[in-house]
């Protein structure tokens, strides 16, 4: 149903200063890229022509999840789960390939992840479930939120999607802190943890991919082979350097304009802003990001219920480690991982996702005051 | 309790999340301030490289804007020692494409220097090859090679242009300023692949292209003269030869041909004496095309009428103790007569009539002895000594022409001065320089030099002339239907062994210009030591029948009155 809420009332100046931060974030994004990809030579519609569309479809989905209740939205998380699992499935059987992951479903000259949707609609499942009944003891705080998830993970570990396998995992780890684990539980965790750890690693490096392994060598030392995998690394943390205080100048971006950097305008999209526009540019990016985390805590924290509360835990943590984790990445603090920065990397279904989730949470903000039914 | 299990659980996630963010900009502060001079250079040596840049040479055109010189981008390919890792891995891997030894290569890659050219002006093929092999360290750049689509015509007259697209010879090297692209320093960058990228933003900057030199020469009348030539050279066994076609009006040159001539596309191969555009750089004794301006001196100073009779002794006569012959035993006879016929005897008699300082001022009036001011490089003045330095013989030589270098040039010059009514003209080459987009830059246009002689004695001393080839030693360069006027020449060589005049060394040759009565081209033809016959009555005579007549035909230039009128409406139909 659609309420009142929308009509009734102006926005006020919280909703301005939250759309206006996602809206800097976004053009930041849409000049990144526009400035990495303008010169490339191709037929079709330019990346940043095809990213402000996707802006455009994420900007629906803003509305959409703002329009209805969220208490609605989470009672078919379930029939979502279901419908994403399905398309996981889907992925695997008959994905497009791309450099090593099949991860994509072609739709006409599009493709679009389920990963990325998954990871939300894993937010919903687990913030529903744990907030229809008081979840009590270990096994339903800890070990069936975990079945609930493994599904959907271990499709996504098969594609393989590292980056959404971690960002499911962190968004789990964040949904427990929320509902509070016993200090006995957590003990419990860590245990079986340390005693799985050796087959869990054996099973991890075993069934990881070449490029994974890869990366994960080249991240211990990524000068070792400069024109391997530890290339990446190497001229991502040559492109920001080489940004100085304060950078290079749009269009100026020398190792992203020349190639040097690989996937400027999806994965290492910040170093391409980086290298543009210096330290004190992201300085500015950084200080955006923070202010979105900020708002986004403040409406955690003054949630009405507990679903909303736990939804906007889960979405705060898929938003804040995917940007920690892609910068990390950026600036050779982690592995490469493969997770794109949140509304600045080029794609369709992270930028639509994270928009929705946005608008979610924006959702559970504005519903705070309203009394329900 | 609870309450402030919630609040403390809240300051936690809170600190965490941020904490990420803190670990963040701590490290961005490390790379992009601390390290940032270090990561600097790291960014510069992958993508920079300092060149010079030019821009492209400008092309040369005919006349008719036919191409005879253009640009061609070829594939020349470079490495930055400091950037490789493996010298002699990667020369391994270039030699076969390159065809060079590995050796050879890994010496030059082992320089201590930031680029060194490893080959240049590769085949495209070869530049192919080479974009698609991965090689750090390595790159490929577009240069512009200078091509010459018509193989060796003109050579002589465009000369070439060096490795640098550097104007070595001829036109190229006279116009180099204006053929070649402007020259900038560009900090070229290089993208992941090694290729060679203009900076963003520079694009504007990119050097502009040279001018293009349009040439007064004819492409046609230029294979014509070439052809002839060649066909003549062969026959005769000659060791060259020259024709040169002018323009008597303006000065132009529509055909300068060199024998032998040379493929300025594989100069490389060819030596530096065949370069040489011997129709103005080499001075030959002339011989009895000297007569021509002893005769209009001699008219011009009412010295001799063309009726005044002069008495050939015979064909034999002793001045200053040598002995001079005519080739007949040739007894009375007009001045005109002694033109046509060629007459040793008369014209030393005539000679002798104005003095040495008389003569020797007229032929400096006729620009003998002083350079043409020809827009190509490496003219000489020829000799003529001033009669302070003359033995007692050599008025008599020179009245024959021997003991006087001229260029083929000088001679048609000074013959084009008579055929046009008086004028020493300026000879050139180019007619115009225009920019990139086809404006005009300069327009060259026709220069006198002076006015040596009155129409009036011209037009006396082209009947002689036209007498020549009717009923002279010149029959043999007659057009059919055209009238017109010249003089042969047959000059003994110095022997370069004895230091003395030779027997069988000798250089034949025809001056002269056509249609006599309104002359559209004045032509000289030189054969440099012909081994069948000596005589330029011979020898060159038929050669400037030929190019005459075929370059007649393709200007459309009408013949004679009888046929007058047909051919006028014909060739005026044929005019666009």
């Amino acid at each position: 149903m659609i309420d009142r809420v929308l009509d009734s009332r102006q926005f006020d100046s919280f909703d301005w200063r939250f759309v206006a931060v996602v809206c800097a974030i976004l053009a930041v994004g849409v000049l990144s890229i526009y400035s990495v990809t303008y010169a490339q030579p191709g037929g079709g519609l330019p990346l940043y022509v095809k990213q402000l569309i996707w802006i455009l479809l994420g900007g629906a989905a803003f509305a959409i999840m703002l329009l209805f209740d969220y208490h609605q939205i989470s009672r078919v998380s379930y029939t979502l789960y279901v419908i994403v699992l399905a398309l996981l499935v889907v992925v695997l059987i008959t994905g497009k390939t791309s450099r090593g992951a099949q991860r994509w479903i072609p739709v006409g000259p599009f493709a679009f992840q389920p990963s990325e949707f998954a990871k939300l609609v894993l937010i919903l499942v687990l913030a529903s479930y744990y907030a229809r009944a008081p979840r009590e003891g270990w096994m339903q705080r800890v070990v069936l939120p975990a079945l609930i998830m493994m599904p959907g993970l271990f499709l996504i570990l098969k594609q393989p999607d590292l980056g959404s396998g971690l960002s499911f995992l962190a968004i789990y780890a964040v949904m427990l802190l929320v509902v509070g684990v016993r200090s006995k539980a957590l003990g419990i965790i860590l245990l079986f943890s340390l005693m799985l750890f050796p087959f869990a690693w054996e099973m991890m490096w075993g069934s990881l991919h070449d490029y994974q392994r890869q990366r994960m060598m080249t991240f211990v030392d990524p000068a070792y082979d400069p024109g391997g995998k530890g290339y990446q690394a190497l001229q991502s943390r040559i492109a920001v350097g080489s940004g100085e205080l304060v950078g290079k100048g749009l269009y100026g971006g020398t190792q992203s304009q020349l190639k040097f950097l690989p996937e400027g305008h999806t994965d290492f999209v910040f170093a391409v802003f980086a290298e543009e526009w210096g330290f004190l540019g992201v300085l500015v990016l950084l200080a955006l990001f923070v202010g979105l985390i900020i708002l986004s805590l403040e409406i955690a924290y003054t949630a009405k219920d507990m679903l909303g509360a736990l939804l906007a835990a889960g979405i705060i943590a898929m938003i804040c480690f995917c940007v920690v984790v892609n910068i990390g990445m950026t600036v050779g603090m982690f592995p490469i991982v493969g997770i794109p920065l949140p509304l600045m990397s080029y794609g369709g279904s992270a930028t639509v996702t994270t928009m929705a989730a946005l608008g979610l949470l924006l959702n559970i903000k504005r519903r705070r005051l309203t009394l329900f039914y | 309790m609870a309450a402030a299990s919630y609040r403390g659980r809240r300051m936690v996630a809170a600190l965490v999340l941020l904490s990420g963010f803190a670990l963040i900009l701590f490290r961005l502060f490390n790379l992009q301030i601390l390290q940032a001079a270090e990561l600097t250079v790291k960014a510069d040596r992958q993508h920079r490289k300092a060149v010079s840049v030019q821009g492209p040479r400008g092309s040369i055109y005919d006349r008719h804007g036919k191409v005879l010189a253009i640009n061609m981008d070829v594939p020349s390919v470079f490495g930055v020692p400091a950037s490789l890792d493996d010298p002699s891995g990667v020369a391994r891997d270039l030699s076969p494409v390159l065809r060079v030894r590995a050796g050879e290569i890994e010496k030059k890659l082992k320089q201590e220097r930031s680029f060194v050219w490893i080959a240049r002006k590769l085949d495209p093929e070869q530049g192919r090859r080479l974009e698609r092999m991965p090689l750090e360290g390595i790159g490929v750049v577009m240069e512009g090679q200078r091509f010459y689509p018509k193989g060796p015509l003109l050579s002589h007259v465009l000369g070439f242009a060096g490795m640098d697209s550097q104007g070595l010879e001829g036109i190229e090297r006279r116009y180099d300023p204006s053929l070649r692209g402007e020259k900038q320093m560009v900090v070229l960058q290089r993208d992941a692949l090694g290729r060679t990228v203009f900076p963003k933003g520079l694009h504007e900057q990119v050097p502009s292209p040279g001018h293009n030199v349009i040439l007064t020469i004819d492409e046609v009348i230029q294979y014509i003269a070439e052809k002839e030539l060649e066909e003549a050279v062969t026959a005769t066994r000659a060791k060259g030869g020259i024709v040169i076609v002018m323009e008597p009006r303006t000065g132009a040159i529509l055909a300068m041909a060199v024998n032998p001539r040379f493929d300025p596309n594989t100069v490389q191969a060819i030596s530096a004496d065949r370069w040489r555009n011997r129709a103005l750089t080499d001075t030959y004794e002339p011989g009895s095309t000297m007569k021509i301006f002893v005769a209009a001196a001699a008219l011009e100073e009412k010295v001799m009428e063309p009726e005044t009779l002069v008495y050939g002794e015979n064909g034999r006569m002793v001045v200053a103790h040598t002995v001079i012959h005519d080739h007949d035993r040739l007894g009375w006879m007009t001045f005109a007569q002694v033109i046509q016929r060629s007459s040793n005897i008369g014209s030393v008699k005539t000679a002798t009539a104005l003095g040495a300082e008389r003569l020797y001022r007229w032929l400096r009036a006729f620009g003998f002895g002083e350079r043409t001011e020809i827009d190509l490089p490496g003219e000489v003045t020829g000799l003529i000594k001033e009669p302070r330095n003359w033995e007692r013989r050599s008025l008599a030589s020179i009245a024959m022409g021997q003991e006087i270098g001229v260029t083929a040039l000088q001679l048609v010059t000074a013959v084009a001065a008579i055929a046009n009514g008086g004028w020493l003209m300026k000879p050139y080459t180019v007619s115009e320089i225009r920019d990139e987009k086809g404006r005009v830059v300069v327009q060259v246009s026709p220069q006198v030099r002076r006015q040596p002689i009155s129409p009036e004695t011209v037009h006396t001393l082209s009947k002689i002339l036209e007498g020549v080839v009717t009923h002279g030693t010149g029959s043999k360069a007659a057009v059919p239907g055209y009238r017109v006027a010249g003089k042969t020449g047959t000059a003994q060589k110095i022997d370069p062994k004895t230091g003395a005049y030779s027997s069988h060394l000798s250089v034949g040759s025809f001056v002269g210009y056509v249609p006599a009565e309104d002359p559209r081209l004045a032509i000289v033809v030189v054969i440099d030591e012909p081994q069948t016959e000596a005589w330029g009555g011979v020898v060159a005579a038929p050669v400037f029948r030929r190019v005459a007549e075929q370059a007649l035909q393709h200007l459309g230039i009408s013949s004679q009155e009888p046929v007058k009128l047909a051919m006028t409406t014909s060739s005026e139909m044929a005019r666009p």
